[in-house]
């Protein structure tokens, strides 16, 4: 179910799904808003007139919120206070620049100013709307939800405490300083003013790149507009930072407040905890666009995320500081600018913040920082603009003595031109081309590389003293390196410039090559007996690769873990030739840990490569980028590098695909590039259960669209179902979070009852899918029943390691086995029995073996070895073999549970049994097809057997038991190999077994 | 010595206990078999009831008493995907019985193969008194639709040389065709009076007085399962040799076990509780108890258990899940869904009740 492309803003838009999937939610609600757009628009009129005739018409604007609410909130609770919301959200979009100054807490109680005040206030916004109309439309009709804003729990209490009807009396925390407030958002209102005019450009003229200068913009509008503006423009700018700690200010004071509510809400639980749960489930995700600040305008700051935002993910919010070119970091230190704080903050991070004096921004704040702050490095001090600058300068030589080494690379090879072509560098691929040409130019792994070169410096030394000096690193006791790491890290590239600089000519085998046993003996000539190479070599000690091998050779051996079942025995013969080698070997792989390459591990130098931190690569790419002339900022880059894992060779690949469309690369579609490029991590089941029921995939913040959790399930959709099973009922669901005592346990038996229900239609879906039909297309709603419906339910924490209700395997396999097992073993008994009873396998179970176990069980717990030959007696009655009487001690439940009798049966009489059992001759009904003609084979000898193999071989003891006996009167068997009677049996029982 | 259920077996026609007019339509329809005139047969009714009893009188009234020369073979039939499948054949000189639901989902295998096997080769023995041979099918409502389909056919087409008697509890899950293929005999449960008399003669035979309220008693706790009944007489026998005093009647351990989860469900509502369900039902299942009569089981018990208010509830749900369970593969899902739902219905009718009362 992919959201619908409508929603979808156009190219530019700022409106939060321009950079996230549209989810569900959000597409929705675009399309009401759409269509009831000349609504608006009258509304914007009127506005321009007179503020209260806007407020005539709340009540359209109320059918609006109801319909963009439908999905989330029960629309009975909007109907009981249908003014305030109606009168919030036209607020929002008589005056959409004043949402991203006002903080959700202090919203109404500004906005309560704003009426009351309308008259002063309202003449500049009119004005401006007046002049830009146009504009306003777009805008509008991309706001989502606006209404959804004002319905965080601190706003219900806010709203408690000032009832609409009191318009000009507020009687909340903030009414000591109405002036500071209603001055802080005609501060901002220019500033936002701009974006505002931004994002109409683009909508006009889509084309237009975002490079294009702002200022010129600004004077457009700002010249149409009167002097105030320009005022305002002004001062603003130089007040930034003051705006922003005055609003820290507020908001602290906002805090208290807020804390002194939640106290009064908890004495009354019932009324105020509920509205306040209810109201957090549309808290929107959408609700709040982001500004479009200037390029670069949060460089230099670093942040740190805490806590749930009400319309973020965090996901989201550490995007949006890094696309605006902010550092994120995970735990807050000295060194850290803003703590941007959400909902429920960690306890630890909060500690951090009052210790190191952080600032600390809210979710509103933390908008209004990007909106408001300089681009590019304006507001940055002196000291991080000359660090940058440096950087700036490094990246440019770098891409100079690139050309340089290119161009002397030609120069050499046109000079010595003859056998090989020289090749334009242009027609080249960027890994080869960029590929390191000296030890600084490798990214990353430098101890590991350096380590790799100074063994293959002293490799002589140490041939020399046959590998006794351990050295500097303990590396030269070893004849060859294991380089191990994931791919495109620059295994390969360091292993041959390592060589090429130590002086060696390296040999290269590869995947490509067929590596058996055979080859790599006489291609290596290990054993120094192949005359291969005097015979057929043109050169007089060539090696299979066709080069020479001299004392200065290196082999490098790549991909070792991919040595296959083409080349049996590779690895072996690999190892021989370590141990005898007399050139250096450097081995590279991708998992060390391969079983495959056991037999290297004592004979190599494990050297792990691991993946170079962004910071590492970012160099070097951005120097290739600008040698090719690509604009690309540097938080692009680090948003490829993440998403391709550190892969350097991704990376460029990516790179020179761009390169062909368009020389610059914008934050969001470098994010789509590593989207479209992303490796799959795969993820094992209990970590995708843990995703999957844990409390974020279907927290209100969460951007997952419907495919993408049901790309979990198609993960591993065999065991993704089992354990969602297995452990739905541990989780503390969160839809319940704030419910108590009885209601909470109804509550959550129904998400249960719920997601049981669930998981039994996913059942139905999956005999569908397997049964005689095959109706493999019904894999997405078995997705969705068996896996996301469930979770939907009742996720929330707790299934995770480690808890009280720690996640566990399903053990529906092995209980699924453990039920296929025994009940052929029933079958057997069954199938014996047949012969004096008639019923069918369930009544053997159900009847027969409760009815036999007081007489051939309980007599051994009760009298002793003493009640064996009764036992045997009763047993061959029913041609019932020992085996079978396992069966029906291992088949009981309850009371009769096999481990509770069979420890009430003394070890002495177990063996009493068996032996007296083996000694004496039984009737068999019949032979196993799959056993005649087999060789039967023996049992050691009064040794009773393992119920396991009991089932396996189960004949073939039975067989072995005949074999004991063979001895004595063979004769007999063979008369009647079919049916052996014994001689106890009755006449009756000989006639009916007669073959 | 075998158990008396097997040993006081009747074993010809005129010896059955109760329902005797099916006894003489089976005679009649035996003795006009020579003419050939001898219908495929369809038994049904419930366990216990004497259905295979029946059977195998009626053939010993058709072939005599060769018929209880029994062996058993196993044959190894080959799914399409190259898998053994091994089957157990019981068969005398003159007839052939077979449990398809051995093979699972390939039952349809060994009925094409094994049916046509026997349906081509004639009846060798010159001495056998009918021309054709019989094949039972044991557990006929367990068959694939499949396995089903691939019976239509062949009971028509060799009808000269083969007669089969299905065997089956119930005729729902038989497709058409098959049904009006075959002559249908229902066995139905015997009555308490047919059972008692089945019980004293039994007790007679072993040597001992029944008194008749052990045996009612007896019969009460066996629902017309006479099998069960007489499996239970012993047992009560070897309990107390004289069976006097207060007698209670050991329950099977598997039902004493549901009767344990019933009660698990009714005294605590919670996941944990859940989970130890879940355990329960794993246990009985994984020990070869049918599904559907676990859910039957512990439904009975949480029902007499409830208040009336929620009973037909409960038995609606255990009834929905029944079907699920009988059309799904995986049977603790929808049990455990059933039991989810119980304990939601029990607390809230628990809460509900409160309210009402106390507000």
């Amino acid at each position: 179910m992919a959201p619908p492309k409508n929603a979808k803003p156009a190219p530019g838009g700022r409106a939060i799904t321009a950079f996230f999937k549209a989810s569900p939610n959000s597409s929705q609600t675009s399309q009401p808003s759409s269509a009831l757009e000349p609504n608006k628009r009258g509304m914007l009129g009127a506005s321009q007139s007179k503020a209260s005739i806007a407020q005539a018409s709340t009540s359209k604007m109320q059918d609006v919120i109801m319909v963009d609410d439908s999905d989330g909130e029960p629309p009975i609770q909007k109907a009981t206070k249908p003014r305030k919301s109606a009168l919030l959200s036209s607020s929002d979009d008589e005056s959409p620049q004043k949402k991203v100054v006002a903080t959700a807490a202090s919203r109404s109680a500004a906005h309560e100013l704003t009426k009351s005040k309308s008259k002063a206030r309202a003449s500049l916004p009119a004005k401006m709307e007046a002049d830009s109309e146009d504009q306003v439309h777009p805008r509008v009709q991309k706001r989502k939800k606006p209404s959804a804003l004002i319905l965080s729990s601190e706003d219900e209490a806010a709203r408690k405490l000032s009832p609409p009807k009191k318009k000009a009396a507020v009687s909340n925390g903030s009414s000591s300083k109405p002036k500071a407030r209603a001055s802080l958002p005609v501060k901002s209102r220019a500033v936002d003013d701009d974006d505002f005019e931004m994002v109409s450009t683009d909508e006009d003229t889509p084309i237009i790149p975002k490079t294009k200068s702002k200022a010129s913009e600004r004077k457009e509008l700002f010249g149409d507009d009167s002097e105030p503006a320009q005022k305002t423009k002004v001062k603003p700018r130089a007040s930034v930072q003051k705006t922003v700690k005055r609003k820290v200010e507020d908001d602290e004071s906002k805090v208290i407040g807020k804390g002194k509510t939640e106290t009064q809400g908890e004495k009354k639980p019932n009324w105020a905890a509920m509205k306040a749960a209810k109201a957090r489930g549309p808290v929107a995700p959408g609700s709040k666009t982001v500004p479009d600040g200037e390029d670069n305008c949060l460089l230099g700051l670093s942040f740190v995320f805490t806590g749930e935002m009400s319309s973020f993910s965090r996901d989201e919010a550490i995007d949006i500081a890094k696309r605006f070119g902010g550092r994120v970091v995970g735990q807050p230190s000295s060194k850290t600018n803003y703590v941007v704080l959400g909902e429920d903050a960690g306890p630890s991070k909060l500690k951090a913040i009052e210790k190191h004096g952080l600032k600390t921004l809210n979710e509103d704040q933390f908008l209004n920082l990007i909106a408001t702050r300089k681009g590019s490095g304006k507001a940055l001090d002196e000291k991080t603009k000359k660090k940058m600058e440096k950087e700036q300068d490094a990246i440019k030589a770098a891409a100079k003595e690139m050309e340089k080494n290119e161009k002397k690379a030609m120069e050499e090879a046109d000079f010595g031109a003859g056998s090989s072509k020289a090749v334009d560098p242009s027609t080249q691929l960027w890994t080869t081309r960029y590929a390191p040409k000296s030890m600084k130019d490798i990214c990353g792994n430098k101890s590991a590389v350096e380590k790799l070169e100074s063994w293959l410096k002293d490799w002589p030394q140490s041939y020399k003293a046959s590998f006794k000096k351990p050295g500097k690193n303990g590396m030269n006791m070893y004849r060859a390196v294991l380089i191990s790491g994931s791919p495109g890290i620059g295994k390969t590239t360091s292993a041959h410039l390592c060589a090429k600089l130590a002086g060696y000519t390296p040999i290269e085998l590869n995947a490509s090559d067929t590596r058996s046993k055979k080859l790599v003996e006489n291609g290596m000539n290990i054993n120094n007996k192949s005359l291969d190479s005097f015979i057929t070599g043109s050169n007089s000690a060539s090696g299979s690769v066709g080069s020479m091998i001299t004392d200065r050779t290196c082999l490098i051996m790549d991909e070792v873990d991919g040595m296959s079942a083409g080349d049996r025995g590779g690895v072996g013969a690999l190892n021989a030739l370590i141990k005898k080698s007399k050139i250096p070997i450097i081995c590279i792989a991708n998992d060390r840990q391969a079983q495959k390459l056991k037999p290297l591990m004592s004979t190599t130098f494990s050297l792990p490569f691991s993946k170079p931190q962004a910071s590492m690569i970012r160099s070097r790419i951005l120097s290739i980028a600008y040698r090719e002339k690509m604009k690309i900022p540097a938080n692009v880059i680090d948003q490829l590098i993440a998403g391709a894992q550190s892969d350097i060779r991704q990376v460029l690949n990516i790179l020179s695909t761009v390169k062909l469309q368009s020389d610059s690369l914008t934050f969001d579609e470098g994010k789509e590039l590593s989207k479209m490029n992303e490796k799959y991590t795969i993820m094992s089941p209990f970590d995708l259960t843990s995703k999957i029921l844990g409390p974020y995939l279907f927290s209100h913040t969460a951007r997952e669209t419907l495919g993408d959790k049901m790309e979990l399930y198609f993960q591993d959709h065999s065991f993704v179902p089992l354990f969602i099973q297995e452990n739905y009922l541990k989780t503390e669901p969160a839809k319940i979070r704030n419910e108590q005592g009885p209601e909470k346990e109804l509550k959550r038996l129904m998400l249960m009852d719920q997601a049981a229900s669930s998981i039994s239609d996913g059942d139905l879906v999956d005999g569908m899918i397997h049964g005689p039909e095959q109706h493999w297309s019904l894999m997405p709603l078995h997705a969705v029943c068996s896996t996301i419906r469930p979770a939907s339910f009742i996720y929330g924490t707790g299934a995770h390691y480690g808890g009280p209700n720690s996640m566990s395997f399903p053990q529906w396999l092995g209980q699924n086995s453990k039920q296929n097992k025994l009940s052929r073993q029933l079958s057997d008994v069954q199938v014996r029995m047949r012969l004096k009873v008639s019923g069918d396998k369930n009544e053997i179970r159900q009847s027969y073996i409760p009815a036999l176990h007081p007489h051939v069980v309980r007599p051994l717990v009760e009298e002793g070895s003493s009640a064996v030959d009764e036992i045997i007696h009763r047993m061959d009655e029913y041609y019932l073999s020992k085996e079978d009487w396992d069966t029906i001690v291992e088949l009981g439940v309850g009371d009769q549970k096999d481990e509770l009798v069979l420890k009430k049966v003394s070890a002495a009489t177990k063996t009493a049994f068996t032996r007296k059992y083996n000694s004496s001759e039984h009737p068999i009904p019949f032979h196993k097809a799959t056993d005649l003609g087999k060789a039967p084979k023996k049992l050691a000898a009064e040794q009773a057997p393992d119920l396991e193999e009991a089932f396996d071989f189960d004949e073939i003891v039975e067989d072995a038991s005949d074999d004991e006996k063979n001895d004595q009167d063979a004769e007999d068997i063979k008369h009647d190999r079919l049916i052996q009677t014994s001689k106890k049996k009755g006449a009756t029982v000989k006639g009916k077994a007669k073959k | 010595m075998s158990l008396w259920v097997d040993q006081y077996r009747p074993r010809s026609l005129e010896d059955l206990h109760y329902h005797h007019e099916l006894s003489t339509r089976l005679r009649s329809l035996a003795s006009l078999a020579s003419s050939g005139d001898f219908p495929h047969m369809l038994f049904y009714g419930p366990s216990g009831a004497g259905k295979k009893t029946r059977i195998t009188c009626t053939l010993k009234k058709l072939f005599g008493p060769g018929v209880e020369k029994l062996k058993i073979d196993q044959r190894v039939f080959l799914s399409p995907s190259r898998r053994k499948l091994e089957v157990n054949i019981v068969q005398s000189n003159f007839h052939i019985e077979i449990t398809p639901s051995e093979a699972g989902n390939y039952d349809r295998v060994v009925i094409q193969e094994l049916l046509k096997e026997i349906a081509q080769t004639q009846q060798v023995d010159l001495n056998a008194k009918q021309r054709f041979k019989v094949v039972i099918i044991n557990e006929a409502d367990s068959l694939s639709r499949d396995a089903q389909a691939a019976l239509r056919r062949t009971m028509e087409k060799f009808m000269s040389n083969m007669r089969i008697i299905l065997c089956a509890n119930s005729t729902s899950r038989l497709i058409a065709p098959i049904k009006s293929r075959c002559l249908l005999m229902r066995v139905a449960a015997p009555n308490a009076e047919d059972m008692q008399a089945v019980m004293q003669h039994v007790s007679k035979r072993v040597g001992f007085d029944l008194p008749p309220d052990v045996a009612s008693k007896i019969i009460d706790d066996s629902g017309g399962n006479l099998r069960k009944a007489i499996l239970c007489l012993e047992a009560l026998k070897m309990q107390s040799p004289d069976l006097s005093g207060v007698l209670t009647i050991a329950k099977p351990d598997w039902e004493t076990y549901c009767h344990k989860v019933a009660d698990l469900i009714i005294s605590e509502q919670s996941p944990a509780r859940i989970m130890e369900v879940r355990q329960k039902f794993y246990e009985l299942l994984s020990h070869c108890i049918p599904p559907a009569t676990i859910l039957k089981t512990v439904a009975d018990r949480v029902v007499e258990r409830v208040d009336d208010a929620i009973k037909a509830d409960v038995m609606h749900w255990a009834a929905v899940y029944e079907v699920r369970m009988r059309i799904g593969s995986k049977k603790i899902y929808h049990l455990e869904a059933w039991v989810v739902k119980v304990m939601s219905l029990y607390k809230h009718f628990f809460y509900g009740m409160d309210l009402t009362e106390f507000d």
